[in-house]
């Protein structure tokens, strides 16, 4: 199995979406956290917060580790607690996985025997611990001791150790947050993969907008112990530039076109949906150019990011420059304030945001649907997906 | 009888007293640190009060209302009359609850203290792969707390050894029921036999030692292993 492989993201792969019903509160000293929502999780759903905002809180109770949560939470039409009824379903009983920001491994078994504890209390086994240990790449770990692994191989036995338990959602808090980013894309990119590969729905964890930018199909936002907002994860993204909580940033996937490798860059075209010709480039994906066409991922979707301040406006079309990336635009809206001005534009269906000085933007006399010329490096198109294979250094 | 096959049939009983209370203290000891450890009430320091007295109550003062409690006239003293058909004060019975009663803090004072060291971590990790409180227990917070196991037991055994005042006042000085070591020392003494008091007492001295020194051994080889995985953990 190859890590670089990315998910194909076409509709007839997905399987049935799995429903969690939340309406409950959790009080602590000082904090509440009072949630109210139906959540639809199709592959894996992401939850978006500052710490301290709940979305941990939120994971505990759906896990069933807070007992004094008041109200209901259901998965699948299932009631897992209602405390009116004084129903409550307990955490060991739930078959929901939980991975830990701690990994929590247990220190007096082996690799092997960490994943044997789940498989051994599981209902109806499907998986065996040499598939999990074959999919998670840890056969040559298999007898350590788990004292003596990195922080990434710490994770991957943890990921392993939930799948075996074969759950029927698996959660993840903040499960990659205190590794490096190497290891970290390594780490998405093998999660997306195995998501795909056992079709079990995920809800993610993250404080990280560019972590869940890659992993997540949808994002749900939560802020002082409430849900703020769910929405499909770039439309979430644009919700969250104009709530000023993030520097902004475009959002957007992309299917993967070519390689170009003698001059290092991979282009990237629009998908049907947003009907136009362009292409975007950005460095080189893949490394290896002797690969497959699946293993060189072309053809596949790319979720990537460009941050408003690396766009630049451009009133003419910019063909002698050295900055790679053009589009034809069209301004929709313009917000100014102190220092600078932050454009709006459509490039057809897609939204782009510009973050330009207030100077430039008086000087350009820019309006509203005029049509202009947005360009920015291939550098700043950034992705966490991870190309290279996973090493066990 | 010589005194020297007396003094055997005294260490025959003491052992046996020491490890029938090890063995009750164990099962009651380990839920009482267990609740003790996770309790979060205002009320749990006068509980972990109740379960320090012996430390520093007069052994003759817990041996007096026993033996009150333990006379065929007072309630428990009449139900267990009734139940088992037989005398509970002066009998091996009676030590063995007061032994169990004065030894223990000696038991649930490491576990509890292993109990709140371990937290709930691999509780909740053990919890979400499906193992349910009892599984947990064996499974997770026995291996991991081991060591401290060790020293309860030890110590709750060598500590019932060592009682005098209790065994005193409930057990009647009985050969072969209730006659343990540290009476017969006393007996000796008070008979200025001290030849046999020197043997009694050098034994009980040097056995102690070497039982401690068993469990320090023990426990530093358990700790020093759990510790160094730990560190490797945190690199």
């Amino acid at each position: 199995m190859s890590l670089s492989t990315l998910p194909n993201n076409s509709p007839t792969l997905n399987n049935t979406i799995s429903t969690l019903s939340l309406d409950f509160t959790v009080s602590f000293s000082q904090f509440e956290t009072a949630i109210k929502q139906n959540i639809s999780i199709d592959n894996i759903t992401g939850i978006y917060g500052d710490s301290g905002s709940g979305k941990s809180t939120l994971l505990r109770v759906i896990a069933g580790l807070e007992k004094q949560a008041k109200g209901q939470v259901s998965f699948n039409e299932v009631t897992l607690q209602n405390s009116e009824k004084r129903d409550f379903v307990k955490a060991e009983s739930r078959n929901i996985g939980l991975v830990f920001q701690d990994s929590r491994l247990f220190p007096h078994l082996s690799v092997y025997e960490n994943l044997a504890y789940g498989a051994k209390r599981r209902k109806n086994p499907k998986l065996t611990i040499e598939e999990v240990l074959t999919l998670t790449q840890l056969t040559s770990l298999q007898y350590q001791n788990v004292s003596q692994l990195s922080g990434g191989e710490k994770q991957r036995v943890s990921i392993a150790r939930a799948l075996l338990a074969e759950p029927k959602l698996l959660l993840l808090d903040e499960p990659f947050s205190a590794l490096d980013k190497t290891t970290k894309s390594q780490m998405l990119t093998f999660l997306k993969t195995i998501q795909q590969q056992l079709q079990l729905p995920m809800l993610y964890v993250s404080h990280s907008l560019s972590e869940l930018q890659y992993i997540a199909e949808q994002l749900v936002v939560v802020s002082a112990g409430k849900i703020s907002h769910v929405a499909p994860i770039h439309q979430a993204i644009h919700y969250l530039n104009n709530r000023g909580e993030t520097s902004v940033k475009t959002s957007l996937s992309l299917t993967i076109a070519e390689h170009l490798p003698e001059y290092g860059l991979t282009r990237l075209k629009f998908n049907e949906l947003q009907s136009t010709e362009q292409s975007i480039y950005l460095p080189l994906l893949a490394l290896n150019s002797q690969r497959s066409d699946e293993e060189s991922l072309i053809g596949q979707q790319l979720p990537c990011m460009i941050y408003a301040r690396d766009i630049s406006l451009c009133l003419t079309e910019p063909e002698h420059s050295s900055i790679v990336n053009h589009l034809p635009a069209t301004i929709t809206a313009i917000d100014y304030n102190n220092t600078n001005a932050l454009i709006t534009l459509k490039c057809a269906e897609q939204v782009f945001y510009a973050q330009i000085s207030l100077w430039s933007a008086i000087r350009m006399a820019l309006v509203v649907n005029a049509n202009i010329y947005l360009q920015f490096k291939a550098n700043a198109v950034h992705s966490y997906h991870y190309t290279g294979s996973i090493t066990h250094a | 009888m010589t005194d020297i096959s007396a003094d055997i049939l005294a260490l025959v009983t003491t052992l046996k007293m020491a490890a029938v209370t090890a063995v009750i203290l164990l099962l009651i000891g380990t839920p009482l640190a267990w609740y003790l450890a996770k309790w979060q009430s205002r009320f749990k320091v006068f509980f972990e009060a109740i379960v320090a007295l012996p430390l520093v109550l007069p052994p003759t003062v817990l041996g007096f209302y026993l033996l009150l409690a333990f006379s065929p006239t007072s309630l428990p003293g009449e139900l267990w009359q009734s139940a088992t058909g037989s005398q509970l004060a002066f009998s091996f019975s009676a030590i063995v609850i007061g032994s169990v009663l004065y030894s223990l803090p000696f038991v649930v004072q490491p576990l509890q203290k292993a109990f709140e060291q371990l937290g709930d971590h691999h509780l909740e990790a053990a919890a979400m792969l499906g193992a349910g409180p009892i599984d947990r227990f064996f499974s997770i917070v026995f291996p991991l707390t081991k060591a401290s196991f060790i020293t309860a037991t030890v110590l709750g055994f060598a500590h019932t050894v060592g009682e005098f005042g209790v065994v005193l006042m409930i057990g009647g000085n009985i050969p072969g029921e209730t006659r343990v070591l540290s009476i017969a020392l006393f007996d000796h003494v008070e008979a200025f036999n001290y030849a046999n008091a020197h043997i009694l007492s050098a034994g009980l001295l040097i056995a102690s030692l070497l039982l401690l020194s068993l469990v320090y051994l023990l426990g530093n080889n358990l700790n020093s292993n759990l510790n160094k995985k730990q560190r490797v953990t945190k690199l």
